[in-house]
């Protein structure tokens, strides 16, 4: 009897996750035994992390780049926080920041904002009402060009009632009106940046000097060599535990984890498969696995690259999109790819994510029922074993950057997938630059994606529906259906955490079902830390969001601890 | 003498020229732009994107943009970097120094380690240590600079962590260090990539000299020195070696270049922010400016690297004529 092949359904923990999930016990264990909370002289100490790059900015209305959000988010406080759940539907679950506590109106198209009257810039100076308003008002200047200004639309203006009060003003009252303006706008000093023109911003030196109000302040910023923050002690919101900070670009990736392993650096954000044997048996490193809000596909273009507007001749079909999902055996390419420690992509979100479902059906591994529906959509083999129709072989390629060793590994594994039912892939390696390039133009037939998205449903709206399309949004492969459309709008318009998920759930089930992209995995995120440095949760949306409270027990410390806060000689 | 110079500056302009221009336009038709790639966040629009093309002129026929860079150029202004966001004036006043201390090294040990083992080659020409020598040499020829880079990193810094990996100095200590244990710092942080570069260069070095030691042996002047009663040793090292020099003074003209343009990826494997690193991340940024500033450097280095030597040449061998 043949042996049928196995579905993938739905089951959140299979064994593929154990490893990792016993590299999360060992790790959770190490810090319980290790000891759960600072001490009183556990302040202090120096943490080296090795980067694959550096900042080009430090202004956070201008920041392009995740590298860049790193040193900001920590340089500048918002007027809130997001919580652990990452909820962006009112105000529920944020921690209070600049913001000591807000009031809405009673319609809701306003909220006032009460500033702690302690909060101040790293050069001493009083964070004021009217620096929320200059910060809304930079962003939302079309002269600054910032990368964040489609985000917050919503956000009318910002008044200042007085010095500790900003009263922040909506066009429209919606779900996540309150994430859009605290998520999105990190609060800058009016008084250093004000006499700028938003125009010359882009251009000046002095969005490179990261004056904000954080925990961690900027000591230098040296291009090339490093780039170090040390302790504000006198925050408001307490000193972190750490004195320093430093950052050393290290673009090369065999580099960086040799940096890290000869103890050269403290933090290394991306270990792979192989380093965790090392790392195992390493007694003054360990590794630290964490959550991120990316997952990986194969983006199936719906519409004819060179005639925009038509239909994709091989991708425009549903049942060949589905026939090529079946016969992908995405379990097998895990384990192939990132040993038993890959997590499955399950549809197009992270499992992180509030609205996310891993119970969600999925189209089985089923090579057999693959070819059925291609025969059926009436690309059959022709004789060199290739299937074709109306004289168009099922031929495409996939596009795939170069730097990315896990994304090469699939696009091999998918070409052979592939050809066993009779099509044939060209993979196509460009690098970054090229490759982004071509998700610009949807200049593609197929293209490995590594999406990181954010922690709001209305991100979802940017990738998979019909607004998406187009260069300003992130629906790469043009997908369109208008009851994804339909329930993802509703998802976003309902003040019900409960009802979005239900809404989202229903939208991924259709997403899944019409099969525009091939689900592959969630990049495992497994960092490398020295075990003298004692870590907070991580949140998915950003590992270094608790770093301020990161800490090194007095008794562990290493020479480059001990140096203190006193100033560079 | 003087018509000479002034005839091979102006061929080094005109190449210094086209080798800029087709470098502007080779990297303007690459796929990607600097703006798409500065601003890769999905949350940034189309438009934000081409209101940024738009403020740097990016939006602009190519041949308008090569005609503003060269005007800008000839002013000395060498544009705006979009990967750093400085004025690529100051990047490369950064980096340049650093490429100059690794590379600069790097050539001194190389020279002075090729002549002497190209003198041991020469000395006994077929014997066991010529040609132990000569297949070490070989190895050290053959292998891709970025190979022996990271196999020494591995060795030294990882398997063995006798070295630091990468950088300059200690990011963190260095400047909380007395006098002299900053210069050992940097001294430690130069030990790896000066070590493989001198490795690779020596390797080439050592061979044009041989060759070259080779070819003047069998003269009649370095017969009659032995036949005076000098060793072989003695001849080689006295007579031979400096008629057998020129070889090394084209290969230094030839080499001259790299002092500026950095050592592309033995920079990058040991994280050195010099010209190389610089160039390899304006390449994979698409930043424009900055690649083509770089070109220009190197082009000028060039030019001038082979003026140097054809000079050098006609000093150390009045045989040779220059105009």
């Amino acid at each position: 009897m043949p042996r049928l092949p196995r579905p993938l359904r739905a089951k959140p923990a299979r064994w593929t996750h154990v490893a990792l999930a016993g590299l999360m016990l060992v790790a959770c264990r190490d810090v319980q035994q290790q000891s759960a909370t600072a001490g009183p002289n556990d302040i202090g100490g120096t943490m080296v992390v090795a980067q694959p790059g550096e900042p080009a900015t430090l202004l956070p209305a201008l920041q392009g780049q995740i590298i860049e959000r790193q040193i900001t988010d920590l340089l500048y406080d918002r007027l809130a926080e997001i919580g652990e759940d990452l909820n962006t539907v009112g105000d529920k679950g944020f921690r209070k920041q600049l913001a000591d506590r807000w009031e809405w109106a009673a319609d809701s198209l306003s909220i006032v904002f009460h500033l702690n009257p302690r909060a101040r810039w790293h050069d001493g100076q009083p964070v004021r009402a009217s620096d929320v308003r200059y910060s809304v008002a930079l962003m939302k200047d079309p002269a600054l060009g910032s990368p964040g200004l489609p985000l917050i639309g919503n956000i009318d203006s910002v008044a200042v009632r007085d010095s500790l009060t900003a009263v922040a003003y909506f066009k429209r009252h919606t779900p996540e009106q309150f994430y859009d303006l605290v998520y999105q706008v990190s609060i800058v000093p009016q008084h250093i940046l004000g006499n700028t023109p938003a125009g010359q911003m882009k251009t000046a030196e002095i969005t490179r000097r990261g004056i904000g109000s954080g925990r961690f302040r900027l000591a230098r910023f040296e291009p090339g060599k490093r780039l170090e923050l040390v302790a504000d002690t006198a925050n408001y919101r307490g000193r972190p535990k750490l004195d320093r900070i430093v950052y050393v670009p290290t673009p090369d990736f065999n580099t960086a984890v040799t940096r890290f392993f000869a103890g050269d650096a403290d933090f290394f954000e991306q270990l792979r498969p192989e380093h965790l044997a090392k790392i195992a048996t390493d007694t003054a490193r360990r590794a630290v696995p964490y959550t991120t809000l990316g997952y990986a596909y194969l983006a199936l273009n719906n519409v004819d690259a060179k005639q925009p507007g038509l239909p994709h001749p091989i991708f425009g079909d549903r049942a060949v999109r589905r026939a090529l999902t079946m016969a992908v055996d995405r379990r097998a390419m895990l384990r192939n790819v990132f040993g038993t420690y890959g997590a499955p992509a399950y549809g197009p979100f992270p499992r992180s994510l509030p609205a996310a479902d891993t119970t969600l059906p999925q189209l089985p591994y089923d090579t057999t029922r693959a070819r059925a529906l291609l025969d059926s959509a009436g690309w059959l083999v022709g004789p060199d074993g290739v299937r074709a129709k109306d004289g168009r072989r099922l031929e495409f390629g996939i596009t795939t950057p170069v730097s990315s060793a896990a994304r090469k590994q699939y696009s091999v594994l998918l070409q052979d997938a592939f050809k066993q039912i009779g099509a044939v892939a060209r993979i196509d390696e460009v690098d970054m630059a090229g490759f982004m390039a071509r998700n610009g133009d949807r200049s593609f037939d197929t293209i490995l994606e590594l999406y990181a998205t954010d922690p709001s449903v209305s991100g979802f709206k940017q990738s998979w529906t019909t607004s998406g399309i187009g260069k300003d949004g992130s629906n790469f492969g043009s997908y369109s259906n208008p009851a994804v459309d339909a329930l993802l709008d509703s998802a976003t318009l309902t003040f019900e955490p409960a009802r979005t998920r239900v809404y989202a759930r229903r939208a991924f089930e259709t997403i899944i079902e019409d099969a525009p992209g091939i689900w592959l995995y969630e990049p495992p995120s497994v960092a490398g830390l020295h075990k003298r440095i004692r870590t907070t949760p991580m949140r998915a949306d950003g590992y270094w969001s608790g770093m301020a409270d990161w800490w090194i027990p007095a008794a562990e410390r290493t020479a480059r601890d001990r140096i203190g806060l006193r100033p560079t000689p | 003498m003087r018509r000479y110079v002034a005839g091979r500056l102006l061929q080094a302009t005109i190449v210094v020229l086209l080798v800029t221009t087709v470098t502007f336009i080779l990297v303007h038709l690459a796929p990607g732009d600097p703006i798409a790639v500065a601003l890769d966040r999905p949350s940034v629009t189309e438009e934000v994107r081409q209101r940024y093309r738009a403020e740097f002129g990016l939006d602009r026929p190519v041949a308008e943009q090569y005609l503003r860079w060269v005007g800008n150029a000839l002013r000395g202004e060498l544009g705006f970097s979009f990967s750093f966001r400085r004025p690529v004036a100051d990047v490369i006043a950064d980096a340049l120094p650093r490429t100059l201390l690794l590379v600069g090294l790097a050539l001194a040990l190389s020279f002075a380690l090729g002549i002497v083992v190209a003198v041991l080659q020469s000395e006994r020409p077929g014997g066991a240590r010529d040609r132990w020598l000569g297949r070490v040499l070989l190895v050290l020829y053959s292998v891709p600079d970025f190979w022996l880079a990271l196999v020494v990193l591995i060795v030294f810094a990882y398997r063995l962590p006798i070295f630091p990996p990468s950088g300059i100095v200690d990011p963190v200590l260095h400047d909380y260090m007395s006098p002299a244990e900053r210069l050992v710092d940097r001294l430690r942080h130069l030990v790896l990539p000066v070590a493989t570069l001198t490795l690779l260069a020596t390797a080439a070095i050592s061979r044009h000299q041989r060759s070259a030691l080779l070819e003047v042996m069998p003269s009649d002047w370095m017969r009659t020195a032995i036949a005076k009663g000098l060793s072989r040793r003695r001849a080689v090292r006295r007579h031979a070696l400096r008629n057998a020099l020129l070889p090394s003074i084209t290969l230094a003209g030839l080499y001259l270049p790299a002092l500026v343009s950095g050592a592309l990826l033995v920079e990058k494997v040991f994280s050195w922010p010099g010209m190389g690193l610089l160039a390899a991340n304006a390449i994979a940024s698409r930043d424009y400016p900055l690649i083509t500033a770089a070109v220009l450097v190197t082009s000028v280095a060039v030019a001038l690297g082979a003026l140097l030597a054809d000079l050098a040449s006609a000093a150390a061998d009045p045989r040779i004529r220059v105009g």
